[in-house]
């Protein structure tokens, strides 16, 4: 049992962290919406005379009857059983409108990280083994300019471009072809379902209209990966274990895994931040190709002043994060036993 | 956004920075000064009104006006250039006010950690909270707390510093333990002085500089984070004039091949980040 714990005990104990960082999230998610000032009954009223009763009523619906810590309670309690209220202005439960709209932003994410992990892999060893080649150098200098161009002008730019002048994109409307029948609901992420319902013409159009906004977030998003990636793949070379690796005569791709295998762990940790990043610029993203995802729920509630669609929306996303941080932190440790809390102690 | 939380910058001592000749020095600050410049005089002399319909909708660039005219008809150089000013003050109030504040958390945060008690319980749940804040995409939270506290300038600095905020308490927080064990604080605490003296006189000025050197990326942020925002059309209520906000009616022109209403503010947004990195790399050393 002891053992177990020795082997295990360092991802239970992460596992064990979760749970309280989502209701730690959730405590401060509750205290900023207290913040909002003014009367939140008196904006979903719109202005009408209410008795004292419907208003009573309606605070309770909302929650906010009785002391501050009762109201914590309700809310967490609410939270905890996965119901996140109605929205004040359409009615609509947030979390069925939330289950449908996390996975389009969600899939452009993922979409988005996956090409970004396969450039980084790719162009970090171009660039740490030729690092005289013209394209190893521009990647370099581009990925140190990284950053000032946010991900919005890169898609007026890349839409201007692709879509205005050289009409290799479609106009950027929606997921695919409004001509068409959407996929047949099965997991809810768009891209998945037309892959399973196996519908060429439907997917040749999705694939066209993906291409640019996944591609706008790769080359906003990715450089950061990719400065990071090169950083400590020069450093792993640069070590004295690589001058070891080849002083002892191994081959040359037992040295570059080797190099490999230190340099990976560092880059994995900043996962978590980078999806936050793919996630948030989906947000924006969306918001240019007219893509019915999270983005455009959050900016109409803003316009509305819907606090109750904001405050899940704020909760979603935010337990996203935080179970991705989690799945890194775990695959971090899996690779680099060192970063383990309590390594050093169960060790021994 | 994307220049947010870019790996916290190596801990460099402050002691190892470069002394520059004054000559690249006063180089790399001629972007910086020419924006400067433009937001203090620019809407003194501009040729138009920034915030009404001046001629013909989607005029082209030419010589009545230098960057022609976006959908409504309004001028977009007038606009680009007025719109410097209310970028470059939201951008250098967030940058003052959330190093500030971060500085002063991260300070007592880092100070109190390891007591034991109701307060190293608090500074250590602080410490977490801070670091669950990161966890989120700041435009995320930007949206939400704008939404709560409505768009008008002070509020989008009040928001944008509490997004930024937690970086730099995080970066303060662990140079104050690093600092906490010095000998030079025993040999202070000896010598009689109370704990706030020794907090002002000796934690600060050790521990605040990876604060510092990191302005010039939370200037940065800001300036895409309000561009951001104001993108997403819940910035500044429009005919004000902000790039963001200018880049997003120039969207749909764009798309129909009419690319100067989003070209010009976009081109100032990248200037102005370029600039403020470059002041950065110049003061504190590269990265």
């Amino acid at each position: 049992m002891a053992g177990l714990w020795a082997h295990h005990g360092w991802w239970i104990r992460r596992l064990a962290m979760l749970p309280v960082h989502l209701v730690l999230f959730a405590v401060i998610v509750f205290f900023l919406v207290k913040l909002i000032p003014g009367d939140p009954v008196a904006v979903l009223s719109g202005g009408q005379t209410m008795t004292p009763e419907q208003y009573q009523a309606a605070r309770a619906a909302l929650g906010l009857s009785g002391s501050l810590p009762a109201q914590l309670g309700t809310f967490l309690g609410r939270t905890a059983t996965l119901d996140l209220g109605n929205s004040v202005i359409s009615g609509t439960g947030v979390l069925s409108e939330m289950l449908t709209r996390l996975p389009e932003t969600v899939e452009l994410a993922v979409l988005a990280m996956v090409v970004s992990l396969v450039l980084t892999l790719v162009l970090g060893f171009l660039v740490m083994l030729r690092p005289r080649a013209l394209v190893s150098r521009t990647v370099a200098s581009y990925s140190r300019a990284a950053g000032a161009l946010p991900d919005f002008c890169l898609g007026v730019a890349g839409i201007f471009l692709f879509y205005s002048v050289l009409r290799w994109a479609p106009a950027p409307i929606g997921r695919y072809d409004p001509l068409l029948n959407a996929p047949t609901h099965t997991t809810g992420f768009p891209f998945l379902d037309a892959l399973l319902s196996g519908d060429a013409v439907l997917m040749r159009s999705m694939l066209a209209h993906l291409w640019l906004p996944v591609g706008v977030l790769v080359v906003a998003y990715a450089p950061m990966l990719i400065k990071l990636f090169i950083r400590s793949l020069q450093q792993a070379r640069d070590a004295q274990a690589t001058t070891f690796r080849i002083a002892s005569g191994a081959s040359r791709s037992m040295v570059l895994l080797s190099i490999t295998r230190r340099a990976l762990p560092a880059t994995v940790a900043m996962f978590g931040t980078i999806f936050g990043f793919m996630v948030g610029g989906a947000v924006v993203v969306e918001q240019l190709f007219a893509i019915p995802g999270m983005g455009e729920y959050a900016v109409q509630a803003v316009t509305r002043s819907d606090f109750v669609a904001l405050r899940g929306f704020l909760l979603v996303v935010g337990f996203l994060s935080l179970l991705v941080f989690f799945f890194v932190d775990v695959v971090t440790m899996l690779l680099d036993p060192r970063r383990r809390s309590g390594a050093a102690v169960t060790g021994g | 956004m994307t220049v947010l939380l870019q790996i916290p910058p190596a801990p460099s001592a402050p002691a190892a920075r470069r002394r520059l000749p004054p000559g690249v020095l006063s180089l790399a600050l001629v972007p910086a000064a020419l924006l400067v410049l433009v937001a203090l005089v620019g809407p003194l002399v501009l040729p138009y009104s920034p915030v009404d319909v001046v001629d013909k909708p989607d005029l082209l660039p030419g010589a009545a006006h230098w960057f022609g005219t976006d959908a409504s008809g309004m001028d977009v150089f007038s606009r680009t250039v007025a719109a410097t000013r209310t970028n470059l003050l939201i951008g250098l109030a967030t940058t003052v006010v959330a190093t500030a504040v971060g500085v002063l958390i991260g300070l007592v945060v880092g100070m109190n950690e390891a007591h034991r008690g109701p307060l190293g319980l608090l500074a250590r749940g602080t410490s977490r909270a801070l670091d669950l804040l990161q966890a989120l995409p700041a435009i995320v939270i930007g949206l939400v707390l704008i939404a709560f506290f409505g768009a008008s300038v002070p509020s989008l600095i009040l928001a944008l510093s509490l997004i930024l905020m937690p970086n730099q308490a995080r970066l303060v927080r662990a140079e104050v333990l690093r600092v906490r064990g010095e000998a030079y604080l025993d040999a202070a605490r000896m010598s009689g002085e109370s704990e706030l003296v020794l907090v002002l006189r000796h934690v600060l000025p050790n521990s605040a500089w990876p604060a510092w050197e990191n302005t010039s990326l939370v200037f940065g942020s800001a300036i895409v984070l309000t561009a951001g925002l104001g993108f997403l059309g819940v910035g500044l209520p429009p005919p004000a004039p902000e790039w963001g906000s200018m880049i997003a009616i120039g969207a749909p022109d764009a798309a129909s091949g009419r690319w100067w209403s989003a070209l010009f503010p976009a081109i100032a947004l990248a200037l102005t980040v370029f600039a403020a990195s470059a002041v950065g790399r110049r003061l504190f050393g590269d990265d």
